[in-house]
């Protein structure tokens, strides 16, 4: 080893907590970078094994019914390679024990052999037996919140009968990656459910026998969806087919795209704010360094080393902080990215979804944190490197001192000795006063946007379930009826009151972009289901016109007055030019609202009904939930409490986790900026402090300059740092938000309470630190030599 | 006096005592200026002198007299601003920074006032730091017995005297074998008889290894260890003398 790499390393040992810090923060950064890649990897690997090996179809279709035979004409559209169909049907179970009634969603499999398509993954217990009745596989997610095995035993109601059915086993399924009740943005594994019966037991339950209502087509390499998807809604038209869909529109699998480009965000948004400000704290220490090491600089260039020897010598002290942060980023990476793959399995059902290291990204986080390094070091090397030799060897020339702006207003005279000298300070040297500001307002900005997030999460948990849906329940018909079924839910034990509500799938068409969704009908001014504008005011739904949500709006590219085409995809598939007529606020997917009577008209049927929101006297809950479970009619039951509980305990809760992770990041990231900032501070003021300890100031008084330049360096910089968090969450949230799910930039006063909290600590902690060790400045040395 | 308006060769008192050698720095006219305008600072204003192979010269001089300013040309610190600066016949003046990096690595030994060790290499290693430039160094060890340090090898500088650290600075300068040792002050902060011990080291190296030696000092008592003696204010030579016979170290007092 050189000398010069000895000295290396004996001064990064002197300076070896503020490396450790700038090291901490940049590992922080690539902790994440390396943790989010691999879960990327790992998702789109364990996808694609299991769609691959599962044989997930790529164009879906539903329909009303259709004889088999229409399935081998389905098989001869040019470009299909495979077709299955079977039927399905949404059916509420009674479980014993749980007071709701569970949505489940029926689907069938053939009677003998594995599907064609959308094959199913054994968990548990074994696949249907043919011939053997009142078997039912379970999905897992499901089966897992109620501890459900194979041979547990639940009824169901099919077509108005209640039938007791025995599980056979626990399965998965590539439909069902993310198990979401249809039209949900949010998992809800306790009161929904997956089903699959053997074909026969279930077509005959729903007079389907030799018929199947939905069908799933696999495609020949090569073949366009496009033309198979045209072809297959004029084959299925006559049979009340609606619109057929490709992969890209699948719900489960738009979900795993979105978390994907989730992650995406996260894994550039996260560790570049991370970067830079390890970037910006190499570059604080390395220009201390630099400045500290000016006559060593001088005289290895007055002994001939050159500047390339010189400028390599100082950013190897880099390249070193940099190789630190880099393996603790890694190791962090792998070890929190194996936890997160465990938390992901309440989202999203594979057969096998492990941690797969995402080996590009380790070259791109070495790269990433060496140009952050470089970045910060750059201006401090070149300095470095541009030290004339005998310019050097000259001392400092001594500082100018003013009398600080304060003191000239007149003010000097309320002032003490200490804070003049600190106010002095401070106005000689802005741009280290500014340095040290610009960390202290990063390491506030930094701890707003974990907290943004979590505000975000519960803003729209309030949101949805308080102030947009105010029932109690939502019970949906088994087909759309008369507005007289009403009646049938007013006669429900508990009801106070009922609201009735239609819901068609239609196609929105605006130019080249079309969204599929369920289009929702609403009394004008509903009290139990809601629309609100951003301003969370009541939208009075109008006699003509649709309200659409504002994400909905910016992908359809609308603004208020525009004309949508509204196709609807069922009944008399009615084309109609709507007019905007509001934008809605809504966090999770994307909706369209029209008003009852108007949605009704457009749809050319008469007054018809989807179901009912209800508001229940919560004594008579229990009665309410057990005559539910018993009406035919009814065929899904939403309970606001039970939806609200589920989304608790699996969406809030992994969010939780990443938001702990990201809080305690970003606090020991404000520690390490706060810390090394006072270091810095002290290391540049040692000098001078000595002094005026060798001139008969006391150590408070001395402590006091210190305190008071920090302290007046704080309290401008926090309220700067709030206002940079608040931009910064933005930001991410800019990038992470997509169609399913978005969070609202919410910035709570306890957020920048805890974010200008946290900083204050670090301040103070950091101060006591520099104060030990201005008892232990040894005060003849301190006047000797810079070190 | 004016020394910018003397002939060459009047400046040459002594004449060239051809058993000292050849000539190592060749200097005619040469101005050094920081700043301009009106508040332009004429470090140099017109030097011209001739340092010889195997001599020690003294330049003498109150502060603000321009000696350290001479001192940072010869080492190739610096750069003049108007005149002639011959190295062996070569034009230092007109070097760029890498061809000046190149002769202060291969040339010239340097010897501070403020030592500028590394503190964080023990004595040997700083010395030993140098001679990873050289194609043919001392060995540390050497260098520092060469300096009466032989003992403390492995102290750092913060365990050394400031005679100590000194005369590590001294090593360090010589252990590449330069044919220049260019010496800004090297008693400046220290005691007497620290001071004799490190100028005895100096005036060793000039006998034994044939080093041209330029001291800088303010302190004329250094005079008479000297073959000839430079005295230098506002920027001129202002006087020149010749020693017969150089002066003991041991014996100067101050």
């Amino acid at each position: 080893m050189s000398l010069l790499d000895r000295k290396l390393l004996r001064d990064l040992r002197a300076l070896k907590s503020q490396a450790l810090a700038v090291s901490l923060v940049m590992a922080c950064g690539l902790t994440m970078m390396v943790m989010t890649r691999s879960l990327i990897v790992s998702l789109e690997n364990a996808r694609a094994r299991y769609y691959e090996e599962y044989r997930f179809a790529d164009v879906f279709a539903r329909l009303k019914r259709a004889p088999d035979d229409v399935a081998r004409r389905i098989a001869e559209i040019p470009g299909v390679a495979a077709v299955q169909p079977s039927v399905g049907r949404m059916v509420t179970i009674d479980l014993a024990g749980l007071p709701e009634p569970v949505m489940a969603w029926f689907g069938t499999v053939p009677e003998r052999g594995e599907p064609l398509l959308n094959r199913l993954h054994l968990r548990r217990g074994r696949l249907l037996d043919p011939g053997i009745r009142g078997e039912i596989l379970v999905s897992e997610a499901f089966a897992d919140v109620h501890r459900l095995g194979p041979g547990d035993e639940l009824a169901a109601i099919l077509n108005g009968r209640k039938v007791p059915l025995r599980i056979a086993g626990i399965v998965l399924s590539p439909e069902f990656v993310f198990e979401a009740p249809p039209g949900a943005a949010l998992p809800d594994n306790r009161t929904f459910a997956v089903v699959w019966m053997n074909y026969q037991e279930l077509a005959e339950a729903f007079s389907m026998e030799g018929a199947f209502n939905q069908v799933s087509v696999a495609l020949e390499p090569g073949a366009s969806d496009r033309a198979v998807i045209a072809e297959l809604d004029r084959l299925l038209m006559p049979y009340g087919g609606l619109r057929a869909y490709g992969r890209r529109h699948h719900a489960s699998d738009v979900r795993v795209d979105d978390e994907i480009r989730v992650l995406l965000g996260l894994a550039v948004g996260f560790p570049i704010v991370f970067l830079a400000v390890g970037a910006f704290m190499t570059h604080a220490v390395m220009s201390r360094l630099i400045t500290l090491q000016r006559e060593q600089i001088a005289m290895l260039k007055a002994c001939g080393f050159g500047r390339r020897e010189i400028g390599l010598h100082y950013l190897k002290f880099a390249l070193v902080i940099v190789t630190v942060g880099t393996v603790l980023g890694v190791i962090g990476g792998i070890l929190l990215g194996h936890r997160l793959v465990d938390l992901y399995h309440l989202f999203f059902r594979f057969p096998d979804l492990h941690f797969e290291l995402a080996t590009g990204v380790l070259f791109a986080a070495a790269a990433a944190s060496a140009l952050a390094a470089v970045v910060g070091v750059w201006g401090a090397v070149r300095r470095a490197m541009r030290l004339p030799p005998a310019e050097a060897m000259r001392p400092e020339p001594p500082a100018e001192f003013k009398p600080s702006f304060v003191e000239r207003l007149g003010l000097g005279r309320w002032v003490g000795v200490s804070l003049r000298m600190a106010l002095r300070n401070l106005q000689r040297k802005p741009v280290q006063a500014l340095l040290t500001g610009v960390a202290l307002a990063l390491a506030t900005a930094i701890l707003i946007i974990p907290n943004a997030f979590r505000d975000g999460v519960s803003y729209v948990l309030d949101f949805q379930w308080d102030i947009v849906q105010r029932q109690s329940v939502a019970v949906s018909l088994v087909e759309p009826g008369p507005v007289r079924a009403l009646a049938d839910f007013r006669t429900l034990p508990g009801v106070v009151s009922t609201e009735p509500f239609r819901a068609t799938p239609v196609e929105l068409v605006s130019g080249p972009v079309a969204r599929r969704l369920n289009l929702i009908g609403l009394r004008a001014e509903g009290g139990l289901s809601r629309v609100l504008d951003a301003g969370l005011r009541q939208i009075v739904l109008p006699a003509r016109g649709i309200v659409l949500s504002s994400k909905l709006g910016e992908v359809l590219g609308v603004r208020i007055g525009d004309e949508v085409l509204v196709r609807s995809l069922e009944g008399r598939r009615v084309e109609r030019l709507v007019p905007v007529a509001a934008f809605a606020e809504d966090f999770a997917g994307v909706s369209a609202f029209m008003e009852l009577a108007a949605l009704n008209r457009l749809l050319l049927e008469g007054d018809q009904i989807s179901g009912a929101y209800v508001a229940v006297d919560r004594g008579q809950w229990a009665e309410f939930l057990a005559a539910v479970k018993e009406t035919p009619r009814a065929t899904s039951v939403v309970v606001k409490e039970a939806m609200r509980d589920s989304f608790r305990k699996t969406t809030a809760e992994s969010i939780g986790v990443l938001q702990m992770i990201y809080l305690l990041f970003a606090t020991l990231v404000a520690f390490g900026i706060v810390y090394n900032s006072a270091r810095i501070s002290l290391s540049e003021r040692a000098r001078e402090l000595a002094t005026l300890r060798v001139l008969g100031f006391t150590r408070r008084e001395v402590g006091a300059v210190l305190v008071g330049e920090l302290t007046l360096v704080t309290v401008v910089a926090v309220p700067v740092g709030l206002w940079l968090g608040g931009w910064l969450a933005r930001g991410l949230l800019t990038i992470v938000n997509t169609e399913t799910v978005r969070l609202p930039l919410v910035l709570t006063s306890f957020n920048y309470s805890f974010a200008a909290s946290v900083v204050t600590v670090a301040t103070v902690v950091s101060l006591a630190v520099a104060a030990r060790r201005i008892r232990e400045i040894d005060l003849v040395s301190a006047l000797k030599v810079r070190d | 006096m004016n020394a910018a308006a003397q002939p060459p060769a009047a400046l040459s008192a002594v004449p060239p005592d051809p058993a000292r050698g050849e000539v190592v720095f060749h200097v005619r006219g040469l101005s050094k200026t920081y700043g301009a305008g009106e508040a332009a600072v004429h470090a140099l204003a017109g030097v011209d002198l001739d340092f010889r192979q195997g001599e020690l010269v003294v330049l003498l001089g109150p502060s603000g007299s321009g000696k350290s300013t001479l001192l940072n040309l010869l080492g190739g610190l610096d750069t003049p601003t108007a005149g002639t600066l011959l190295y062996r016949g070569w034009d230092l003046g007109a070097a760029d920074e890498e061809a000046l990096t190149q002769y202060r690595r291969g040339e010239v030994g340097f010897v501070f006032q403020a030592y500028n060790l590394i503190p964080s290499l023990t004595a040997r290693e700083n010395v030993g730091l140098i001679g990873e430039l050289a194609s043919d160094p001392i060995p540390p060890e050497e260098a520092l017995r060469l300096v009466g340090l032989g003992a403390r090898l492995d102290h750092f500088p913060a365990q050394l005297s400031g005679g100590e650290q000194q005369r590590v600075a001294i090593a360090r300068a010589i252990a590449k074998r330069p044919r220049v040792l260019l010496c800004d002050e090297p008693t400046g902060a220290l005691d007497v008889r620290t001071g004799i011990v490190v100028l005895e080291a100096i005036e060793r190296i000039n006998r034994e290894l044939g080093t041209l030696a330029a001291i800088i000092t303010h302190n004329a008592v250094m005079a008479a260890m000297a073959d000839r003696v430079f005295s230098l204010s506002d920027g001129r030579v202002v006087h020149v003398q010749a020693n017969a016979q150089r002066a003991s170290v041991s014996t100067l007092a101050w």
